[in-house]
């Protein structure tokens, strides 16, 4: 997916076929990185809840469940 | 069913297995899973239970029951890589981080579980950062 700080500029064009740059900083790359490490963390936090968790799970309904 | 529970095939019947290549992130290695009922018929949830793992599950949920607007826009690239052709052939479903007190539990909505109904693979997906949370309460 591109970002905003992805800068594609022209390169050249010769005929019908066109030469593409891509920038991406680094910060973008480092970026991508730290979301994957969210989401890792995430996973990690949600991994094998424990037995009297899950108990209490049975209390929450959705909002469009009937009364 | 206890979580505890060992995981059984009953006789002949196979239980079908979600396969995730690689794993999830944060748990490579572990690609086979199987989707069990938590709770009663009313109950929207389900554990992911490993099959290479025993310790290891995750609470799952269709997203649509707790966030009706949620749409993911999952990129091309993640939906090829399962096979998914359409959105008839996705399900999707969310990781539930599971607190105390339990209405503070909340809901991955950066990176849904997309998983191919047909021959069950799936991946864990990642959007856009900027727009989804890691932890979403499911109830206001």
């Amino acid at each position: 997916m591109i970002g905003e700080d992805v800068v594609i500029t022209v390169l050249e064009v010769r005929g019908d076929q066109v030469r593409l740059g891509i920038k991406a900083p680094r910060s973008v790359a480092v970026h991508r990185e730290e979301v994957y490490v969210e989401l890792v963390r995430q996973n990690q936090e949600a991994a094998s809840p424990a037995a009297e968790s899950l108990d209490a799970l049975g209390a929450l309904r959705p909002p469009t469940a009937d009364a | 069913m206890s979580i505890s529970a060992p995981l059984r095939r009953d006789g002949d019947v196979d239980i079908p297995e979600i396969r995730f290549p690689g794993g999830l992130p944060g748990f490579a290695g572990r690609e086979r899973f199987v989707l069990q009922q938590w709770g009663d018929e009313a109950s929207p949830f389900s554990l992911l239970r490993s099959v290479d793992d025993e310790e290891l599950s995750f609470v799952v949920v269709p997203p649509s029951l707790f966030f009706p607007d949620y749409e993911p826009d999952v990129c091309d690239e993640v939906v090829e890589s399962v096979g998914i052709a359409e959105p008839d052939d996705a399900m999707v479903l969310v990781i539930v981080t599971v607190r105390q007190p339990v209405q503070d539990s909340t809901a991955n909505l950066l990176g849904p579980l997309v998983i191919n109904v047909h021959d069950l693979r799936g991946v864990q997906a990642v959007l856009e950062p900027d727009r989804w949370p890691t932890a979403q309460p499911l109830v206001a």
